[in-house]
């Protein structure tokens, strides 16, 4: 059974990146990784320098669109599974899935149900699936992906960055969905918020795994749109990345 | 069995996928082309456990290559009929998937199949071991097929000789699909997935009326309470038919006391006064009475105007969602409007006096030709006046109901509490406390005078001036 890691967090504090580079630490391995764009708002396939244009999002509409214009006896899961898997953007070591755009006005609770359940077996082809997901867990609410194994909760320096951690974690009691741990890693550390946000992640009782620090590599190429996923080993971002994936067990 | 096999033949195979780094060749799928097709035919045109094959094969394929690829595959045996053409077919999908190492997506000419590296290195490096195993399968599990032959096309020329063949008789099997209805069937499907929202709505699944939220046709019901039968959509079987025309059944009726937990009792699956269908809340479309001119308007989600009767969609849909029979309104998917038993209880398309003008192109070639100009959109009307001078002006089939109430008219009126408008009288029935009737309800023509009668109202008003008519 593949391992379920979700990462999420404030928008801003850098939860795409951090994504991106926990994505080139597996793929450096052996390990066979699904990874899933589940905010709307970011841009995992960009970070990654994946080219896709297509969306999970986009196929509902099709299964809405074209209902009843489909052969009334087709079998509209395998219908269903076919354009998930036009969509799964195939790269070395991963693949890439993107949710796309929220429903539209009609009811999709039909065309949810049979995702699960592709989405269920579709899991079961990867070790690790990595899920960038905004911070209202509306997929994990709508149960499209069912157990978290980690859930990751990234954090700039602020206080009210970890504050979201722990509301979070409250969210997370009231879905259905299991998750088993819940991590904080703190991004953008410098040495003069090092000891402070140590000691509020303590207050607040949240386990923190990890400090990235600030990356002038991760700064420049953010700044010129360039992907993240091929920096260089000596990238101290990615360094980190590598002792927090060993925490995690990755 | 498997032994004569170079690969694994299981169930547990099902759902693994052959990524592009593990792929030795894809076949058909969305960047090809191809087929597959299940014929029935007469025992002497079948040479059992037959394979041809008409173009290159596996071992001629490149690593990484991708050809197009079609498996047609002639059955024959005293029960085959071309009715079950279909059902063998779609599983082709399941029996290839069965087979380690290689991947089926899709059907029909949107096949798409994929063979592993880990396959060919096994020794899949013939289409002959895949057809045998395939065959091999489809007898033993499906025992009427007496004798079964393969042939499998990866040449691109004859590939396109045959394809508009195929795609010819989907459509006369599709045509056929379409000819399905509640009479010829004896299970209908139920489905729960709104109950946690709407914890007494029946949700009746049959080849003439689509769920509510339009997502779900007879077949999809079939096709998932197959897979599990204990899952959101479920067999309930039709029992005795109580009366036709209505829709009304023994065994819909148990469904429905059972899924209401004893709310309703009763549902006549093609009416929309008596015992209708209760509404969820996704349904894509609201019926709604019009008692002024006694005809039925639908409004569907999209339009955000305002009907006739003054409220808009989500005001009627608020009233009408939650899994209630709502007599008055009713929520139905937009298929429903193709059903030839459309509302068949209340006069069908006869009944209908307005439509948004989309929802109404969008179906229009299903409303019978003599109806179409008849139906006012919010082009023709959008007020109860307007709409009644319309359907006088196209001569409404609904006029005859008026003619028909203002001859009885003259004798109910002493009997009935609530008298009914001379002219443009309500039907015989009892009117939920929340219905809303548009207002103002002025006297009709030739009435000895009104009479209203409010339930459960809550009137405010600041000022009312009664005059007497000049």
């Amino acid at each position: 059974m593949a391992k379920i890691i979700a990462v999420t967090g404030k928008g801003g504090t850098g939860k795409t990146a951090t994504t991106s580079l926990l994505i080139r630490h597996l793929t450096k391995g052996d390990k066979v990784v699904l990874a899933v764009d589940a905010d709307p708002d970011t841009n995992l396939p960009e970070t990654l320098g994946c080219d896709t244009s297509k969306t999970i999002g986009d196929i509902k509409e099709y299964m809405h669109e074209e209902r009843d214009n489909l052969p009334p006896d087709i079998n509209k899961e395998s219908i269903l599974e076919g354009k998930l898997y036009e969509i799964l953007e195939e790269m070395p070591g991963y693949d890439l899935l993107v949710m796309g755009r929220p429903e539209g006005s009609g009811c999709y609770c039909y065309v949810n149900n049979l995702l699960r359940g592709i989405m269920n077996k579709l899991v079961t082809n990867y070790d690790v699936l990595i899920i960038d997901a905004e911070a209202g867990l509306e997929h994990f609410s709508r149960k499209i992906f069912r157990n978290v194994d980690d859930l990751v909760v990234v954090t700039d320096g602020s206080r009210r960055g970890l504050r979201t951690a722990e509301r979070i974690r409250e969210l997370v009691n009231e879905l259905e969905t299991d998750v088993s741990n819940i991590y904080v890693i703190a991004n953008k550390v410098t040495d003069a918020n090092r000891e402070r946000i140590s000691s509020t992640a303590e207050e607040l009782g949240l386990e923190l795994i990890g400090m990235i620090p600030v990356d002038e590599m991760i700064v420049d190429r953010d700044l010129a749109g360039e992907p993240l996923f091929d920096l260089p080993d000596d990238s101290i971002a990615v360094q980190e990345v590598e002792r927090i994936s060993q925490k995690l067990g990755l | 069995m498997a032994d004569e096999f170079p690969f694994e033949i299981s169930p547990m195979f099902e759902g693994e996928r052959i990524r592009k780094d593990g792929m030795y060749a894809e076949l058909a799928g969305p960047k090809s082309k191809g087929f597959e097709l299940v014929r029935a035919a007469d025992m002497s045109e079948v040479e059992d456990g037959k394979f041809t094959l008409i173009g290159p094969d596996i071992s001629d394929m490149e690593e990484g290559s991708r050809y197009p690829l079609a498996m047609v595959y002639k059955i024959a045996g005293e029960l085959v009929e071309a009715d079950l053409e279909s059902i063998v077919e779609r599983r082709n999908h399941e029996f290839q998937n069965y087979i380690q190492g290689f991947m089926h997506l899709n059907q029909r000419d949107d096949v798409w199949m994929r063979v592993s590296k880990d396959a060919v290195e096994k020794g899949m490096t013939s289409f002959e071991s895949v057809a045998k195993a395939i065959m091999m399968l489809f007898k033993n599990e499906l025992p009427f097929i007496e004798a079964v032959e393969a042939i499998y096309i990866t040449d691109e020329a004859e590939i396109d000789k045959e394809i508009d063949n195929a795609r010819a008789v989907y459509k006369a099997r599709d045509d056929r699909t379409r000819d399905l209805h509640d009479e010829d069937v004896d299970t209908f499907y139920g489905c729960t997935l709104c109950a946690s929202f709407a914890p007494t709505n029946v949700c009746v699944v049959t080849p003439d009326r689509i769920s509510l939220c339009g997502a779900i046709n007879w077949f999809d019901g079939r096709a998932a309470a197959k897979v599990d039968p204990e899952g959101p959509q479920f067999a309930i079987p039709k029992g005795d038919v109580i009366d036709a025309e209505s829709g009304e059944y023994t065994g819909v009726n148990e469904a429905a006391e059972r899924l209401s937990s004893g709310e309703y009792d009763r549902i006549k699956l093609h009416s929309f006064f008596e015992y209708p269908h209760t509404s969820c809340g996704c349904f894509e479309v609201v019926g709604f009475y019009i008692p002024e001119v006694d005809g039925i308007g639908w409004v569907d989600r999209d339009f955000a105007g305002t009907a006739p009767n003054g409220l808009q969609f989500s005001t009627m849909a608020g009233q009408t969602g939650g899994g209630k029979q709502v007599v008055g309104f009713l929520g139905i998917g937009v298929n429903y409007f193709r059903s030839p038993k459309f509302i068949e209880a209340d006069g069908g398309w006869d009944r209908v006096v307005w439509m948004p003008k989309m929802l109404k192109d969008k179906v229009l070639n299903d409303i019978p030709e003599d109806m179409r100009d008849k139906v006012a959109t919010e082009e023709d009307a959008t007020d109860v006046d307007s709409l009644r001078n319309f359907l006088k002006d196209k001569e409404h089939p609904i006029l005859e109901r008026w003619v028909e109430e203002e001859e009885e008219a003259p004798e109910e009126e002493e009997a009935t509490e609530a008298a009914p408008q001379a002219g443009f009288a309500a039907p015989q029935m009892q009117m939920p406390a929340n219905f809303m009737p548009s207002m103002p309800m002025t006297g009709g023509s030739g009435s000895g005078g009104v009479k209203i009668v409010l339930k459960n109202a809550k009137v405010s008003i600041d000022k009312v001036i009664i005059k007497k008519q000049d």
